[in-house]
């Protein structure tokens, strides 16, 4: 379909021009916060230029194919995402049932392409990160399931995404119930662990102790991560945001409310960033299963009561 | 000068090896990426990985032991690529000249194109180092 | 145990085995002791007068190797440093690191860097000089004459 392959150039060129954007937002507050200057504007697009043109190094041992593949499989499934929800945020209608079971399974992949690259390297230090990054996906999805089962049952155990953005339109924000609020501080929680941001980067970013998972990629194909990254930086508040906060609408001046609304969660991810240590896999893995699944599973009993 | 080469003068990824260095240059290479000399506004980051690094800086005396392994970490950055050596030890060895376990300056080892010398340089000088660098490349119209 | 008490006993436990007490200021003292009385010596001040074993050093003056074993009381701030002269053509003496572990790889260094034999010792292989070192060169003697070739000690000038 010709609106499809469209909304695919729309949903990718788009999704990775805000992510870049969001991901120099990221770096300028981290360095103000720091009393510094941060980089130019337009630096995660040079980093990227750059990685092109380095040359690209299989080491020897690993195995070819899902070395190169594995960026592609997570970058593949980052544009399939972002293309659905801004399908959906753009005609409510038109949805398909079961599209948000679609959106969180394509969401693991991401996070998978990455413990595939790890295992992919021949490298002990890439599998010690690896076997990090699965610890850290087995501990965090069960929270973000429950965490979106609020807005599932809020709006009337629907499983269209377009039906709770419709709900959130007539009967006001999820997030404004009290159910919706213990259940938008736990997908935070979780979608922080699922960037790999401080204060659950253990896997990934452990450059000041090891390369992590991504220790023998150079060139293309960690451009292509780095790009996957800074676009899920987009998509994954933008799903918060349909779920929450009722999407992002661009009929009257809605759209500066989403705008601010998507800056305002990039501020609030960025400053848990900055004002915390990086945790252990084990106090992370203790934290999701702990505190949040409780906090999740009140807010989805609370969402059964009808508050 | 084609555009990934003026990305990678705009955004320079450092790589730090200490080839058996008393420490104080590290010391001072630690200085520059702190808020106070600030090189993330230049679009320099430390790099984890000799594999994702653009700039190898070198510091310390090269001993017997380490030839082969600044040989090997030279090997395994991706090129483009290019080194500085930071301080006097990595320029001459300094004054372990004669010494029994330094036989080769670093420059011997692996082909360097900024040398900054001082025991230790001072954060300053070693911004200004790699800012003539960035200078020199972008006015030279052909490159290795 | 103040610092007279310990050198008096030290002074009256082994007359006969030392040659030379130098007592340089109230921190520091140099006892030579001959090569045979090391172990006996060592065994009681570690284990009866209860001071820690520091390092040892070696060094070559013209004449003999002569090498330190460095004794520290640290409740008085007080270091004993044992000279041991050896004689350039028998260099050999006994270890030590069979009494305390300390000493294990500190004996590896001397033997490697002045080529002294350290009897008794359990593993005495090298330290910290490279494999292709040549044996029986030994970089920290005064008659140490450069044997690599391709070694530039030019600035280039």
């Amino acid at each position: 379909m010709i609106y499809l392959i469209y909304l695919i150039i729309f949903g990718f060129f788009l999704t990775a021009l805000i992510g870049l954007f969001a991901s120099w937002v990221d770096r300028k507050v981290t360095a103000r916060v720091q009393y510094r200057v941060g980089p130019p504007v337009l630096q995660p697009l040079i980093d990227l230029v750059k990685l092109l043109g380095k040359e690209t190094m299989v080491p020897k041992g690993a195995s070819k194919f899902s070395f190169l593949a594995a960026p592609l499989l997570g970058l593949g499934s980052v544009i399939l995402v972002s293309t659905i929800l801004w399908f959906n945020c753009l005609n409510p209608q038109r949805t398909f049932i079961g599209d948000i079971i679609v959106v969180v399974y394509l969401l693991v992949l991401p996070s998978l392409s990455i413990i595939i690259g790890g295992f992919a390297s021949a490298n002990p230090l890439a599998s010690i990160g690896s076997s990090r990054e699965m610890k850290l996906v087995l501990s965090y999805e069960l929270p973000f399931l429950l965490a979106i089962l609020v807005p599932v049952i809020q709006g009337g155990f629907t499983l269209r995404l377009g039906e709770i953005i419709t709900y959130q339109v007539q009967n006001g924000i999820i997030l404004g119930s009290w159910s919706g609020f213990l259940a938008f501080l736990v997908i935070l929680m979780c979608v922080q662990a699922k960037l790999a941001l401080v204060p659950f980067d253990i896997p990934e970013a452990e450059t000041e102790i090891v390369g992590g998972p991504l220790i023998e990629y150079s060139g293309t194909p960690l451009a292509v991560y780095k790009l996957m990254k800074n676009m899920l930086l987009f998509v994954l508040p933008f799903f918060i945001m349909i779920l929450f906060m009722g999407g992002f609408r661009l009929s009257g001046a809605h759209w500066i409310n989403g705008i601010l609304k998507y800056l305002g969660l990039v501020a609030l991810i960025t400053v848990i960033r900055n004002t915390n240590p990086r945790v252990r896999i084990d106090q992370a893995m203790r934290f999701f299963w702990g505190p949040m699944t409780i906090l999740a599973m009140m807010a989805v009993f609370l969402a059964l009561k009808g508050l | 000068m084609s555009i990934t080469l003026k990305a990678l003068l705009k955004s320079p990824w450092v790589f730090h090896l200490s080839t058996g260095s008393c420490n104080n240059c590290d010391i001072e290479i630690l200085d520059c990426l702190t808020p106070r000399f600030d090189v993330e506004r230049f679009g320099m980051l430390l790099a984890g990985s000799i594999r994702h690094a653009d700039v190898l800086l070198v510091t310390g005396s090269a001993n017997r032991k380490c030839i082969p392994r600044i040989k090997q970490v030279y090997q395994q950055m991706p090129k483009p690529c290019v080194v500085v050596a930071i301080g006097e030890c990595s320029l001459s060895r300094g004054m372990f000249i004669h010494s029994y376990n330094c036989p080769l300056p670093v420059d011997k080892i692996i082909p360097v194109d900024v040398y900054i010398p001082g025991c230790p340089p001072k954060p300053e000088a070693i911004i200004a180092g790699v800012v003539k660098l960035i200078e020199k490349l972008s006015a030279k119209p052909e490159k290795k | 145990m103040n610092r007279s008490d310990i050198l008096k006993d030290i002074g009256e436990r082994f007359k006969g085995e030392i040659l030379e007490v130098f007592d340089k200021s109230p921190k520091r003292v140099y006892i030579e002791i001959k090569p045979q009385a090391l172990v006996v010596i060592a065994t009681y001040v570690f284990k009866n007068l209860g001071a820690r074993f520091n390092i040892a050093s070696g060094l070559d003056t013209h004449k003999h190797i002569e090498i330190l074993y460095h004794f520290t009381f640290d409740e008085i701030n007080f270091l004993i440093s044992f000279r041991v002269k050896l004689l350039k053509n028998k260099l050999e003496i006994d270890s030590l690191a069979p009494i305390f572990e300390g000493a294990n790889w500190i004996e590896r260094e001397i033997c490697e860097m002045l080529g002294v034999n350290f009897k008794g010792h359990p593993e005495l292989k090298r330290l910290l000089l490279p494999d292709e070192w040549p044996q029986g060169v030994y970089p920290l003697r005064r008659d140490y004459k450069e044997w690599d070739d391709s070694s530039i000690r030019d600035r280039g000038l």
